[in-house]
């Protein structure tokens, strides 16, 4: 299936040519979760802070569809 | 309604000129009280802003004193202020940019025995803070008291910003339902470039303004991003979580 991904903050130096906020297609098995998407990208887990999966947020378990519009955002915290 | 002195239509001039706006808008900011929380990166460009506009009463919230090393990016601070309370610091000059702004100071950390009371006595919260546990605490109750709060974070060459409107949209934790793992750096780890906390606490104060206003569209259900390297910015659009342990239907 196919997915439309988005890195944010940073995440974007872990993906070959990825630049912030512009989509990427990504080829998924049926079945992938949002951890198996993170760790078939190469982005360390523990660097994503929130999924968001069609604008909601989505846990790392949770099944991705295909079409899924999924955004990975680091902890964007400083002040 | 009282009228504005002579002075203050001539120090307002260019806000009152715009549509919408006018002796009626600017008395509703000078009516208006804003909570800033953080008076660094964030709460310079933020709290400087509001108090130009003529935002009449402003709550600072910091336990800091200035560093050396924040300089580079929290431009409410001179190399003389260092060692001194952020919250003193920021009165200064504020109060010397505009006497008509009430500057109320609070030189402590919020915590879940002072929020209320401190959030309760203004209309509007900016999160000028640098630590998640810190928002949240700020989420929480701001959505018990139903008072509006903008978000504003920045990391490195990024940054994001939302605005939170209790019943209105979504919160803080439908987003990041949880704090982050420790482990994980931060700016203080990764550096951010100081012009970003301009760009992101610029657009938060543009927000309060709005508010105070009432004019134009707020940045509710938006997660506004922001990328210096490649200065782009793009929003993402954010539903309420139903799930969410803040505002869903399984919240306290």
């Amino acid at each position: 299936m196919r997915l439309e991904v988005r890195v944010f903050g940073g995440l974007e130096k872990h993906i070959p040519g990825a630049r912030f906020g512009q989509s990427i297609e990504v080829e998924c098995p049926e079945g992938t979760t949002v951890a198996g998407l993170v760790d078939s990208l190469g982005i360390p887990r523990s660097q994503v802070f929130t999924v968001l999966v069609n604008g909601c947020h989505a846990a790392m378990d949770a099944v991705l569809q295909p079409g899924d519009r999924v955004s990975l955002f680091p902890p964007v915290g400083g002040g | 309604m009282k009228e504005l002195t002579r002075e203050q239509q001539k120090r307002y001039q260019r806000n009152i000129l715009l549509p919408g706006v006018g002796m009626e808008g600017q008395t509703k900011l000078l009516r208006g009280g804003v909570l800033v929380v953080g008076t660094g990166g964030l709460g310079s460009p933020v709290a400087y802003y509001l108090a130009a506009a003529g935002v009449g009463r402003l709550g600072l919230v910091d336990a800091d004193v200035v560093d050396l090393s924040n300089l580079q990016r929290q431009i409410l601070h001179c190399t003389g202020d260092i060692g001194r309370p952020k919250v003193e610091s920021a009165r200064d000059k504020l109060v010397a940019l505009n006497p008509d702004v009430q500057v109320e100071v609070f030189p402590e950390r919020l915590s879940a025995a002072n929020a209320v009371s401190l959030i309760e006595r203004y209309d509007i919260v900016v999160d000028c803070t640098d630590n998640f546990a810190t928002r949240f605490l700020l989420n929480e109750t701001c959505l018990r008291l139903g008072k509006p709060f903008i978000y504003g974070g920045v990391l490195a060459f990024a940054g994001q910003v939302m605005t939170v409107m209790p019943g209105a949209g979504p919160c803080l934790r439908c987003i990041f339902p949880h704090e982050p793992d420790p482990h994980v750096p931060g700016c203080a780890e990764l550096g951010v470039l100081g012009t970003v906390p301009g760009v992101i606490g610029t657009i938060q104060a543009t927000e309060a303004i709005k508010y105070l206003l009432g004019l134009g569209d707020l940045l509710v259900g938006r997660l506004l991003t922001y990328d210096a390297l490649s200065m782009t910015f793009y929003e993402v659009s954010i539903d309420r979580d139903p799930g969410c342990l803040a505002c869903g239907q399984k919240a306290r």
